[in-house]
């Protein structure tokens, strides 16, 4: 196991709708072009769920990038591309008050067959962490020991 | 949650493709030291026969009751291994796909240490949502098998039909007290030139015939509640005023004219009428509208006629709009048109060639008519800036579509009928693009019809000649084919071939909560996924109350409409996906934030609800109504709202598994 | 001999097929859909964004090829070809052909490791020729079933594929096999070709190498395509100045093509807007007849091309020849100045027009005058062929574009079910649901 032990890297969260950046990763996928390997892409349906609190304690976890890639106006929801542009401003807003460079949370569309776009905002946010560095140089991370014997 | 995790995972080699690049043993090694993990395989080809078995037999032996499965990318294999879990006898929702072929082994195929930390993150992070995950039921409704059409046009007519022959009842509406709608006011149809009122006639027929049909005319819809599978319908029917026995009697007494909109007014009928010859039902009916209520005789006694109008309700599981158009009328003085008497509408023309079929020779206000010039796209193309705003401020800029067709099929009726006629063709672009349609096109430039090219910026006009001249009207138009040349064409008759738009039906749309598009017409969810849909579940469009179509476009939509309606309600279920919101009522303390966050109508409501003997208010959510967005998730103040199968604590759970340093995760062996 | 019994046959997997399986899938009624092409998608799958709403094509795409695959009551047989219909009166058998795939697709995972050991490179029909891709391959990366299929014409039994399977799939002793279908009803959405580009010598019979097809263009534009770029078969130049040459194939009596093919004025606008995203210095200029954008939102869809600056000229396109360097001179009539121009441009498309794909005689059809499915009864019945119990989806019954093919296949479906139940009474199965 020791050859996973390796230092800790910064993380890419990268929540994906299903009806667009989650194809598009798949896409990428398809299409067998790389990119780096700290990005972990979850699917989600519509991006107006989180509340501004969620990317503040995901980064207070130690994620220290979040790519939200949704389907902007092309969304199956009502709601999606207003919402989520308020909820990201919201965040800011939070981001900006606890000393967090508000670049490591960024919206993007993405459909199913944006390759270029996918690649192009994951190496974006990659480049950008290498020069800022982790999340725990602005803030304390607060490991969750809670969260795993739960539930 | 009642019973304790125990979760099987599954690392899919995936014949290499995985494997080649994420050490596949390693993360399963590590998996099956996690918390709740009972078991934890690797398999060269998970979606594979024997694959399938192996998860099978884990769930039976082992009691596996939750399964997160990494393989390729869920949208391939997600509905297989639902299958998988079922056939185990699990809850189809207690399964986690993780994708790791497309978003890892193949995107991180020079860095195999990173795909494999990658590969246990993602795993580890499925786990994590696996604790959370609850067996959840699909959304299923009772669905009457019964769908409301609104409209007795040919797309009704045609819509009505197909539901009834796809084995479920229909109720089909007409507001007026005949059967048919504009197709009715129409001559020959292109290209086929068949008789419009033969094929509608042969329509009703089989409609009213029809052991499932159920026909209300004179019928306004005035009430509707409810959601798909259950609306709520208020009828509103009034009376015939006549009865078979004394129907044509009445009509036969009846002394007061008013003016025939059947022919665009320009002639008179009967306040008890019928529209013409061969219509249904064939008994007259009364305009209420225009009625002055003065008495009848009737076989030497006075009959005064009353609207004993009669309210029904009924209950469908899906609802037709097959509402139709009206002919745009151009605005007073539109190309001369209400002012001077030589210029007529397409569809009036139509009319009047109907009204006298044996006429020798084309007269217009008694005036025989040698040349006559067309004006295409009136009401229809019109531009911003340029044109004269319609009433509700815009200009009609949609191509009505079915117009040049139809005036070239006049050109051709003209020609056949009155041999010596000239006719000016003044036109923007032909757009005769139907099969059999572009015949018409070529006809009427062999017969010597004259085209004239003109702008649409530079719009023809039309003004009264001086007294004295040979002709009654001049039409001024700059002709694009020939330099612009600036023609003055003498002509005894006008002919404005009018577009298309929407009946008015306000109260409708108010009514079914469907919305409309720039054009005014009603608007489809997406013209390509869902292009016969409204985005209100279960109310369905047909015909041109969805924008501008000829009777053969018309029948195909009104039919593709059947479609839907049958696959939505043919069961007798509906079906809807699990994953909408769901409130935990000891959490919700009725602030009232989700209520106004959604978008969605009548899906989430405050109720008032007595909890130990206080009144207090709680959301409830509708679930046939909400879209699972989660616009509510977000803000609700007290966490008390959640997308089923995508919970806010999931999502946590899944971070801080991502989160967590690699170290920790072998730690946890 | 295999014999399959279904109560719609549906012919042709591309969006017009497979939304009629959908529609009578979602209905309750056992339906066998047959492609001849390895994977559904049709013509539809290869295009890049579809007007007039620009969205990506793969997503309106990728989710139905995906849903034919998965549906509880669709069988899809993929590469087969209907060689005839027998029966009639809602009581057909229909003998089709699969053809050998060299793969056995009961095995295959669709792990490609055949194609990347393939050695042989070979013109992609995928992409029009444009790109390559292997003699053993996956079709495409959406294709549906993700199986391979080995291109026996170019390949050198090197064996290398069989070697490197993990499963053993590949089988070079596959021959062509025929099985029957009995079915109720029979949906023709063998959709269309794009007329011969050969048989018009006025515009270079398609030997000019920087004149090319909507089709290839739309591979261009594609994100899936080739190059990820526009640019000029003939020597990989980015072009600046591109023609449209419209009713290139339609509205022309010396092809004996005289009818109009509805979709050309659309897709030569919404591949301009296209070209004037991926190149922004590029100048398009669509020579025209006249302009036909009759559909929901299109005529807003021509304003706006016009407002960023596509040029639109009135003229008919006598001849296209070619300079030294193998750029295109487009000799055009301008019917609104009354002379004629020769002008140079970068690239030409020939907007083609839409001609009958498959011969019509397999299903005992005739066609009626234009090429396409006679349909006799047009103002009542659009979906009928002269056939009882076959019935028409998409081009096959004529030229027209997605929304419309979408439209009457959903339609088709309609009249299919009705007639299944008028011919056998089954009640749909109790319990079966619908999903909204």
């Amino acid at each position: 196991m020791t050859d996973l032990m390796q230092k800790p890297e910064t993380k890419i969260l990268i929540l994906a709708t299903l009806a667009g950046g989650y194809a598009g990763a798949d896409a990428t996928g398809q299409s067998h072009l790389d990119y780096p390997s700290n990005t972990y892409i979850l699917p989600v349906m519509c991006p107006v769920m989180f509340p501004p609190e969620f990317f503040i304690r995901s980064f207070e976890r130690g994620i220290d990038g979040i790519l939200l890639m949704y389907s902007g106006t092309d969304s199956p929801y009502k709601v999606e591309a207003a919402g989520t542009a308020k909820l990201i401003n919201q965040s800011y807003e939070l981001m900006k008050e606890r000393g967090i460079d508000i670049r490591r949370l960024r919206l993007a569309a993405i459909c199913t067959v944006c390759v270029k776009p996918f690649l192009k905002e994951v190496n974006n946010m990659h480049t950008l962490l290498k020069g800022i560095g982790p999340v725990s140089a602005e803030i304390k991370p607060q490991q969750a020991e809670a969260q795993r014997t739960l539930p | 949650m009642s019973e304790k995790p125990k979760i099987g995972v599954y690392t899919c080699y995936c014949g290499g493709n995985i494997s080649h690049t994420v050490k596949c043993e390693q993360v399963a090694k590590v998996m099956a030291d996690q918390p709740d993990v009972v078991i934890s395989r690797t398999n060269m080809s998970l979606c594979s026969d024997a694959g399938q078995s192996q998860i099978e037999e884990d769930i039976r032996e082992l009691g596996v009751n939750r399964v997160v499965i990494g393989a390729c990318a869920p949208s391939l294999h997600e509905p297989t291994f639902r299958n998988t879990v079922v056939r185990a006898g699990l809850n189809p929702y207690l399964y986690h796909h993780v994708g790791l072929r497309e978003q890892d082994s193949w995107v991180h195929s020079c860095d195999c240490d990173g795909a494999t930390c990658k590969a246990v993150r993602l795993m580890s992070a499925g786990v994590a949502k696996a604790r959370f995950l609850d067996p959840l039921e699909p959304i299923r409704l009772e669905a009457e098998k019964q769908a409301l059409v609104i409209g007795g046009g040919v797309a009704g007519l045609r819509s009505a039909l197909d539901i009834a022959n796809q084995g479920l009842r229909v109720v089909l509406v007409e507001k007026s007290p005949f059967l048919g709608g504009r197709m009715a006011q129409l001559a020959k149809v292109f290209p086929t030139g068949e008789e419009a009122q033969r094929l509608l006639s042969e329509l009703i027929d089989e409609v009213v015939q029809h052991p499932r049909i159920g026909v209300f005319i004179q019928t306004e819809v005035v009430g509707v509640s409810g959601y798909v599978g259950k609306y709520g319908i208020d009828l509103l029917q009034h009376g015939r005023g006549v009865t078979a026995e004394n129907g044509e009697a009445l009509a036969a007494g009846c002394t007061q004219f008013v003016p025939d909109e059947f022919n665009y007014n320009l002639t008179e009928r009967k306040v008890i009428y019928k529209p013409y010859q061969g219509c249904y039902p064939a008994l007259p009916a009364v305009d209420w509208d225009h009625y002055d209520g003065e008495s009848i005789l009737l076989n030497g006694k006075k009959e005064v006629l009353q609207d004993q109008a009669q309210p029904y309700q009924l209950t469908v599981g899906a609802i037709v709009v097959a509402t139709g158009f009206d002919p745009y009328t151009p605005h007073t003085g539109e190309y001369g048109y209400g002012e001077l008497p030589q210029v007529a509408t397409l569809a009036e023309l139509i009319r009047h060639l109907a009204v006298h079929p044996e006429a020798k020779s084309l007269r217009w206000n008694g005036r025989i008519v040698r040349d006559v010039v067309m004006v295409h796209c009136v009401g229809s193309r019109e531009i911003e800036g340029v044109d004269a705003l319609q009433e509700d401020g815009l200009v009609n800029n949609y191509c009505s579509r079915v117009c040049c067709t139809a005036t070239l099929h006049m050109i051709e009726e003209l020609h056949t009928h009155f041999p010596g006629l000239n006719i000016f063709d003044l036109y923007q672009d032909i757009r005769t693009y139907g099969r059999g349609h572009e015949e018409y096109y070529r006809s009427a430039l062999s017969s010597g019809t004259r085209f004239v090219r003109y702008n649409g910026e530079d719009r023809p006009e039309v003004i009264a000649a001086l007294e004295g001249d040979t002709h009654p009207v001049l039409v001024h138009v700059k002709d694009a084919l020939t330099y612009n040349q600036e023609l003055e064409i003498p002509a005894d008759l006008v002919v404005l071939a009018t577009g298309m738009q929407p009946r008015q039906i306000d109260d409708l749309v108010r009514m079914l909560k469907v919305s409309r598009g720039n054009d005014r017409f009603l608007l489809e969810v997406h013209p390509k996924l869902r292009p016969v849909e409204t985005a209100v579940n279960g109310v369905i469009l047909a015909g041109t109350a969805q924008g501008p179509m000829n009777i053969q476009e018309s029948i195909l939509a009104a039919s593709a409409a059947a479609a839907k309606v049958v696959s939505l309600l043919g069961s007798g279920q509906v079906e809807l996906q699990p994953f909408v919101a769901a409130v935990n009522a000891a959490k919700c303390d009725g602030t009232g934030a989700c209520v106004e966050a959604c978008e969605y109508e009548g899906a989430i409501a405050l109720e008032t609800l007595v909890e130990n003997g206080k009144e207090v208010k709680r959301a409830v959510v509708t679930a046939a109504n909400c879209s699972g967005c989660g616009a509510c998730v977000s803000v609700c103040p007290n966490r008390a709202i959640d997308v089923q199968g995508w919970t806010l604590a999931q999502y946590e759970a899944m971070v801080d598994a991502i989160a967590m340093d690699i170290v920790d995760l072998v730690e946890a062996e | 001999m295999t014999k399959i019994h279904v109560d719609a046959l549906v012919v042709g997997g591309g969006i017009a097929g497979m939304q009629t399986a959908l529609d009578l899938g979602d209905q309750g009624y056992q339906v066998a859909l047959v492609e001849k092409e390895p994977s559904v998608g049709g013509k539809m799958i290869t295009l890049s964004k579809v007007f007039p709403t620009l969205d990506c094509c793969s997503c309106i795409t990728t989710p139905k090829m995906s849903a034919v695959a998965h549906h509880p009551k669709i069988q899809l047989f993929t590469y087969c070809e209907v060689d005839r219909v027998d029966g009639q009166d809602g009581e057909f058998t229909v003998s089709v052909v699969q053809k050998p795939r060299y793969v056995n697709a009961d095995i295959c995972t669709g792990c490609r490791l055949c194609e990347y050991e393939c050695p042989i490179t070979v013109p992609s029909m995928f992409d029009r020729g444009l790109g390559s891709y292997h003699a053993v391959r996956v079709p495409f990366s959406t294709a549906v079933p993700q199986i391979a299929v080995l291109d026996i014409e170019y390949c050198l039994l090197c064996g290398k594929c069989e070697k490197v399977c993990p499963v053993g799939a590949v089988d070079f002793t596959q021959t062509p096999e025929t099985f029957e279908i009995d079915t109720t009803s029979i949906v023709l959405a063998t959709g269309f070709e794009m007329t011969d580009v050969s048989a018009k010598k006025e515009y270079g019979a398609g030997r000019l190498s920087n004149v090319i097809d909507p089709l290839m263009m739309e591979r261009f534009l594609a994100p899936t395509g080739p190059y990820g770029r526009v640019l000029r078969p003939g020597d990989g130049m980015e072009p600046t100045t591109i023609a449209y040459v419209q009713c290139a194939g339609s509205r022309d009596e010396t092809l004996g093509i005289e009818y109009c093919s509805r979709t050309c004025c659309m897709y030569a606008i919404k591949q301009s807007m296209l070209i004037s995203g991926a190149l922004p210095l590029a100048e398009v200029t669509i020579f025209y007849m006249d302009i036909r954008t009759f559909g929901k939102g299109y005529e807003q869809f021509y304003q706006n091309a016009k407002a960023m600056g596509v040029e639109f000229v009135r003229g008919k396109v006598a001849s296209i020849q070619e300079d030294e360097n193998h750029y295109p001179i487009v000799r055009v009539e301008l019917t609104e100045e009354g002379r004629v121009v020769e002008r140079t441009f970068d690239l030409v498309v020939l907007s083609l027009g839409m001609v009958l794909g498959d011969p019509l005689a397999r299903f005992g059809l005739q066609p009626a005058e234009d090429g396409f499915a006679s349909l006799p009864s047009v103002n009542a019945s659009p979906w009928a062929t002269t056939r009882p119990g076959v019935f028409v989806a998409g081009t096959a019954g004529g030229p027209m574009d997605i929304v419309d093919s979408i439209v009457t296949a959903s339609a088709a479906a309609s009249a299919a079910s009705a007639y299944i139940r008028s011919k056998t009474q089954v009640s749909i199965e109790e319990g079966e649901v619908a999903y909204v």
